[in-house]
């Protein structure tokens, strides 16, 4: 009889424990909804920003966060063109030498004043030799800055330099703000509209407003970046209302299923990331432009961008998207021509066996989230005879081998072309790895146009010159060109006026307005 | 039990020893550089030799284990590349969160899979078995990275009991504790319930009937304590499947633990904390089942730990 009455007061036990939890864990589900304070809006990200200096990030999660904090001497507007920003103007007085006047009253988020000095000093510590930044390759082009007065810098290159601009870009920090390299530092200011008060790695980052940076009434005042790594639970917290805003971070397949939540908002605007299959020259069957042709036909990219991408993206011509200045859509196009992709195989002496294949066999390399396109590429080109083994890889493991080149064939993206320079960048011959043209292009007649567009300062004539590197490289198909990816944001309504760069910038952030709540607490 | 105690602590260094070289081995053979991974592909070639001599990464092979073994002896795990900060300190700060996780879904394990297991090993063949094994094998079907969204979307989303991601308070911890811990619960359930079911036709069984205790009370009183020892043992065991739950459950709920410490780590090639994850992995899992082997003595007094 103890025994039985010692029983039941476990289970009482274990019953109030159960009891106890759940009163717990009710105060705990408002916590996610509820700990914002008014004016603070939560944006998820899928990885931590590496880096809160503007010196050393170059991945895009850092550079989107950074823009929000640091002021550059000029900034790219919505057409990829160079705006001057810092500087109120901008002289040319030789083919090396670019003068920018500064605006006065531009305040860090303590309350300094941003002058030529530190940006003299945010340029000289980048440049110096012991802060090893993954920015010093980008802008070897440079070769003196000088401060002659406080709203004076003077920007010298080595060479003629067309994108000279671009090296104008680079986040500005206040004088003597010391490397991180040396120290465990906080994140550094900046004169942009917020300031960084909270980081910590693979969870969040806090900005709230720089005092001295006026903003519209009504618009954020915190933003709170929150690391998600998983693309599903990014579109959950989206729809729990937990999350105000996600960038080009969702998977399409939820797409529809967020857009059935009327308290959510889909941003769809042309993007300029450029998606595209790369050839290995190194491979003699693909230095066979007849191959190369007969890959191109035999992908239905128009079936991918509407089945598989859900229509959030363009077919692309190359590198360049049309709202670029440069761009030439009237290139030689490759529409799905799978007979005419046979042709083309059989003329480069490749026919096809009694089993419908072909001696041309290649591996694809990939990564986890790649395998999917790789087995849609797969199954096109078996239609015309070409076997395509798909070899998935860690991510770290992938990209060791593309940029040794180390590779048949692969598709990637390049995110954030602005200057049509980019062509020099992938396709010059000199630029082989460790360089960008991972593929080992080599076609003199490409090399001439891209150098001498490098050093043509005269807009139209750069233009009038990079039409033939487009034509060119639509006709002896480096790369296919396969997609230019929309830019897809899903948002709260209760955010109004975003306003969606073609790059993918989430300056607007900044600007849009926060209206009084609009998410689920409603329903 | 003292000198059993040296004995067993003595074991733990030829462990590490171990753990340590093929770690080091294994993540210094798989492709990747992290030097290229931290600078990337534009950087200057001079800034990349820099930066190799910087993270000693350009001395022979041999040179560099042989520090990393030096540095361990004194207790220093080396620093890490893309923290640039001591890997010893960044363990410290996440290590509590995986153990606070894999320590509450041992516990939800353990609630679950109890009453499973009794009530399915009191009436093999009943309904209550029937139900309990049609839910272990569901639990042990089903794996962490659609389970843990399942929950979210019926408890986080529909119910809107709990939230969804992150570290915060005891509410925080249930969801991912239920996805880590339901697969444990359904293996130790079947495993209680097949011991439950051998240690029925005992003689000692029998005895207490015929002193005339009920079959539930027989059940609880003799059976269930002699029952728990393979259990125990399964516990044990499953520690390095919890571990290694950890990281994907991690990823899933933004939980700031070792396993996303890890994860983050092997994309970046950052050796140093590669090397310090798996080794506090691994020693976690010997020295959790050095205090499985004591629990043995405690549970089953035939034991004596000598």
């Amino acid at each position: 009889m103890a025994r039985m009455r010692t029983n039941t007061a476990r289970i009482r036990l274990l019953a109030s424990f159960v009891a106890a939890a759940s009163l717990v864990a009710l105060p705990g589900c408002d916590d996610s909804r509820a700990h914002r304070a008014p004016g603070t809006i939560q944006v998820d990200i899928e990885n931590s920003p590496p880096s809160t200096d503007p010196r050393f990030a170059t991945d895009a999660i850092s550079s989107r966060i950074n823009e929000l904090i640091f002021d550059s001497l000029v900034k790219t507007d919505r057409n990829g063109q160079f705006a001057a920003y810092l500087a109120e103007s901008i002289e040319r007085p030789s083919e090396t030498d670019i003068v920018f006047h500064l605006r006065h009253g531009v305040r860090f988020s303590d309350g300094r004043e941003l002058t030529a000095r530190d940006v003299k000093y945010t340029y000289d510590s980048v440049l110096a030799p012991e802060s090893i930044s993954a920015k010093r390759g980008s802008i070897e082009e440079l070769k003196s800055i000088d401060a002659p007065d406080d709203y004076t810098i003077v920007m010298t290159t080595a060479h003629p330099y067309a994108p000279a601009l671009e090296l104008a870009t680079q986040g500005i920090v206040p004088y003597g703000t010391p490397l991180p390299s040396k120290a465990h530092t906080p994140a550094p200011m900046g004169s942009g509209p917020f300031q960084m008060v909270g980081y910590t790695r693979d969870e969040s980052a806090i900005l709230v407003r720089n005092p001295y940076c006026p903003y519209p009434q009504g618009a954020p005042r915190t933003i709170l970046f929150k690391v998600v790594p998983d693309p599903t639970v990014r579109a959950l917290e989206l729809a729990e209302g937990v999350c105000d805003f996600s960038g080009n971070n969702i998977e399409y397949d939820v797409l529809p299923w967020l857009a059935a939540h009327k308290y959510l908002a889909i941003s769809k605007t042309p993007g300029t990331t450029y998606k595209y299959l790369s050839f290995n020259f190194r491979d003699p069957r693909l230095r066979d432009l007849r191959v190369r042709r007969g890959i191109a036909y035999s992908i239905d990219r128009a079936t991918i961008v509407n089945a598989m991408l859900r229509g959030t993206a363009r077919i692309a011509t190359g590198l360049l998207s049309p709202e670029n200045w440069a761009y030439n859509g009237g290139v030689t196009g490759y529409t799905y021509d799978p007979e005419k992709a046979r042709q083309l195989l059989d003329q480069a002496g490749y026919p096809a066996g009694s089993d419908g294949m072909r001696a041309l066999k290649f591996e694809y390399k990939t990564t986890p989230e790649g395998a999917r396109l790789g087995e849609v590429f797969q199954a096109m080109l078996q239609r015309v005879g070409i076997a395509l083994t798909i070899r998935t890889l860690d991510f770290a493991t992938y990209y060791a081998d593309i940029q040794s080149g180390n590779f048949d064939l692969t598709s990637l993206q390049w995110v954030g072309i602005n200057d049509p320079n980019h062509y020099y960048m992938v396709f010059d011959s000199k630029k082989t790895p460790p360089g960008l043209n991972r593929g080992f292009y080599s076609n003199p007649a490409m090399d001439r146009l891209v150098e001498a567009a490098m050093r043509t300062l005269d807009r139209a004539e750069r233009a009038r010159i990079y039409a033939q590197v487009q034509q060119l490289a639509a006709e002896d198909l480096p790369y296919v060109s396969l997609w230019w990816v929309d830019n897809v944001a899903v948002m709260n309504r209760r955010l109004v006026g975003f306003d969606a760069y073609p790059n993918g910038s989430l300056r607007s952030l900044a600007t849009l307005t926060l209206t009084t709540p609009g998410k689920a607490e409603s329903q | 039990m003292i000198e059993y105690l040296a004995r067993r602590l003595l074991a733990l260094v030829p462990v590490a020893l171990g753990v340590a070289t093929l770690t080091f081995a294994i993540i210094h053979l798989v492709p990747g550089d992290p030097v290229v991974a931290m600078l990337g592909e534009s950087a200057a070639p001079a800034d990349i030799v820099a930066m190799r001599h910087q993270m000693g990464l350009d001395r022979p092979l041999l040179g560099q284990y042989l520090s990393y073994l030096g540095g361990l002896a004194v207790g220093d795990l080396g620093e890490s590349t893309s923290y640039r900060r001591p890997v010893s300190r960044l363990i410290a700060e996440r290590f509590p969160a995986t153990i606070e996780l894999a320590a509450a879904g041992m516990l939800v394990a353990i609630l679950i899979a109890f009453p499973l297991g009794i009530i399915a090993g009191s009436n093999p063949g009943g309904a209550g078995d029937l139900g309990a094994m049609g839910f272990a094998i569901v639990g042990i079907s089903v794996p962490h990275i659609y389970l843990g969204p399942l929950l979210m979307i019926l408890f986080s989303l529909d119910l809107r009991w709990l939230p969804l991601t992150g570290r915060g308070g005891f509410a925080h911890l249930i969801l991912p504790a239920v996805t880590l811990g339901a697969a444990l619960a359904a293996i130790l359930a079947r495993m209680l319930r097949q011991s439950l079911i051998r240690v029925r036709e005992s003689d000692y069984m029998r005895t207490a009937r015929g002193k005339g205790l009920s079959e539930r009370s027989a059940l609880i009183r003799h059976g269930l304590r002699n029952a728990l020892t393979s259990v125990v043992t399964i516990i044990g065991l499953q520690m390095g499947a919890l571990l290694s739950g950890t990281l994907i459950t991690e990823m899933i709920f933004s939980w700031p633990g070792l396993g996303r410490l890890l994860i983050g780590a092997i994309g970046a090639r950052d050796y140093p904390l590669v090397e310090g994850c798996v080794l506090t992995f691994a020693m976690t899992y010997v020295v959790v089942n050095m205090a499985t082997d004591l629990l043995y003595a405690a549970i089953d007094p035939r034991v004596r730990i000598s």
